[in-house]
């Protein structure tokens, strides 16, 4: 799993490349910290590239959901494939996230 | 359903030790599973979801921690199912017990645990769980 990092017109935009797997979670999770100073920022999660993702990374995805809506942020899923969106359902994530 | 002559039985087996960085190994043993038995993309990476689900709980709640143990992985497919025996010889525990997430929660009140298992449930068929000869044994069906 690769992510990149990008600010643009006040958003924090990541982009998600590859699976993110239990293997993946800790290093993933260490990349996404800087999202979690969003004070004044929305983010998009831009998953157009992601293939898979793993309980550890809806774990991740929450988390950062719930740091962002405490700080009066939105976060974005955008690109997302209907393969991972059916995870998404699955387990309740697409009541919880805005989609584009 | 109306079962067909067997012949087309494949059986395989892995071993892994409880560390979260074989899961690309594990990853490749159900791709290849899944390729040999003529499953789509779709039904390969939901899999793959649900064996790396069960395989984890085992590598994080088995052993006791810094622990060294191990995960046996025995797969049987044939024309009708596909059936993933998952067994270790770690303490006592039964992933199925786990109460169920309540996935209507919003996101303030939904806990971090308990997907792993939850998504096991809804991508698997029949799920099993048994304490034998001193082993952990879960039993993942698929059918076809």
């Amino acid at each position: 799993m690769n992510t990149r990092f990008e600010e643009k017109d006040g958003q924090y935009i990541m982009y998600f490349e590859g699976r993110l797997d239990t293997a993946a979670a800790a290093k993933t999770e260490q990349e996404m910290k800087v999202l979690h100073e969003c004070e004044g920022h929305d983010i998009v999660l831009d998953c157009s590239q992601m293939e898979y993702i793993s309980s550890s990374g809806l774990r991740l995805f929450l988390g950062l959901l719930k740091i962002a809506k405490s700080k009066g942020s939105k976060v974005t899923i955008s690109g997302m494939n209907d393969s991972l969106k059916q995870v998404f359902a699955m387990t309740g994530f697409t009541h919880l996230f805005d989609f584009s | 359903m109306p079962q067909t002559n067997n012949n087309n039985i494949i059986q395989k087996a892995i071993t892994l030790t409880n560390d979260v960085q074989e899961v690309p190994r594990l990853n490749a043993f159900v791709d290849e599973v899944c390729e040999e038995h003529g499953c789509d993309m779709e039904t390969t990476m939901r899999m793959n979801l649900a064996i790396e689900e069960a395989v984890v709980n085992v590598i994080d709640y088995a052993y006791p921690p810094d622990t060294v143990g191990s995960v046996d992985i025995k797969v049987t497919t044939d024309d009708n199912h596909m059936e993933f025996v998952i067994s270790d010889s770690g303490t006592p525990f039964d992933p199925t017990k786990k109460e169920d997430v309540d996935i209507s929660l919003p996101v303030e009140e939904r806990r971090i645990g308990g997907l792993g298992i939850h998504l096991v449930k809804q991508l698997m068929d029949k799920i099993s769980y048994e304490r034998k000869d001193g082993r952990n044994v879960l039993t993942l069906i698929k059918n076809k």
